[in-house]
């Protein structure tokens, strides 16, 4: 058994090996297989609460993950956002010293996320400009709001 | 609803988000789907070799207690049910259910039939190019228990 508390490393792996299976088109392939297979439960809370299933989905897992945040949900204006002071994941794998992260890791998120939610009539936007030191910025908003 | 923020610190929670298990087990279907069940065994002793590094110097210095003290932490850290025994040559360790396995099957996860390959295919990774050997003893596909063996390897 791989501890859940090491999966960050071992996904990280994966997607190197993705990459060397098939290049960046494999591993990108991945990302929107999970999005379809598994990611389920973030796609049931929006459809059943709209945004504030967002609020829901990330309520519970950024606080399994111990990640310092910082969370905002407007519902009324169709907004949700989360601050990411410093990434539970990626700060793991900075942490590394005897494995480098895989090169484009953070994209995943971007990726995953908006496959799940843009069909369900929301946009997201990832800034993932500091993603090097861990931080990063996603939003999501009711695309008729 | 009015508009809400929460903010939380590292510090404020343990970091333990089992549902990761579910994940892995879901990237072990797909390298199986699309490059075969070979290449999840590559995926595994790569990731055995390269992110265990550490444990395989600690085994080739300390020899079996390095092992046996990694695996009581994460099975701690995992609540699961376990036995640890060990002499010089061999350290065995009963699992009563994986606490990977259990969680998925609690969560209705789908369990990728290759996600003993996470036990067997790391840990004979971990043990490559020392004086020791693993072997997957028992494996329980339904639940995850297992007996696996560690021993030196004869000369």
């Amino acid at each position: 058994m791989i501890s859940c508390t090491e999966f960050i490393p071992a996904y990280s792996e994966m997607f190197k090996f993705l990459q060397r299976c098939g290049g960046v088109e494999a591993v990108d392939s991945f990302w929107e297989y999970l999005a379809d297979n598994f990611l389920d439960n973030l796609r049931d809370l929006v459809k059943e609460h709209g945004i504030r299933g967002c609020w829901m989905y990330w309520s519970h897992t950024l606080n399994e993950e111990a990640a310092d945040f910082t969370m905002t949900i407007d519902d009324e204006a169709g907004e949700f956002e989360i601050i990411m002071h410093h990434c539970p994941s990626k700060g793991r794998l900075l942490e590394l010293n005897h494995v480098e992260p895989y090169h484009d890791y953070c994209r995943h998120c971007d990726v995953i996320y908006a496959r799940v939610l843009e069909p369900l009539g929301y946009s997201c936007t990832a800034d993932m400009s500091e993603c090097k030191q861990a931080r990063c910025r996603f939003t999501v908003r009711k695309k008729d709001a | 609803m009015p508009r809400e923020v929460i903010e939380r610190s590292a510090a404020d929670n343990e970091y333990m988000h089992k549902d990761f298990h579910g994940a892995l087990s879901a990237g072990l279907d797909y390298i199986a789907e699309h490059y075969g069940e070979d290449a999840v065994r590559e995926y595994l002793h790569d990731f055995g070799t390269s992110y265990y590094a550490p444990l395989k110097k600690e085994l080739v210095e300390r020899g079996l207690v390095a092992v046996k003290e990694y695996y009581a932490k994460i099975y701690e850290a995992e609540s699961a049910e376990f036995e640890i025994s060990m002499s010089d040559d061999e350290l065995r360790i009963d699992v009563a259910a994986c606490p990977a396995v259990m969680h998925m099957r609690k969560k209705n996860y789908k369990v990728s039939p290759l996600f003993v390959e996470t036990t067997r295919t790391v840990n004979e990774a971990i043990c490559e190019g020392t004086p020791f050997v693993f072997e997957l003893v028992e494996y329980d596909e339904k639940t995850g228990k297992s007996v696996q063996r560690f021993y030196r390897r004869s000369k």
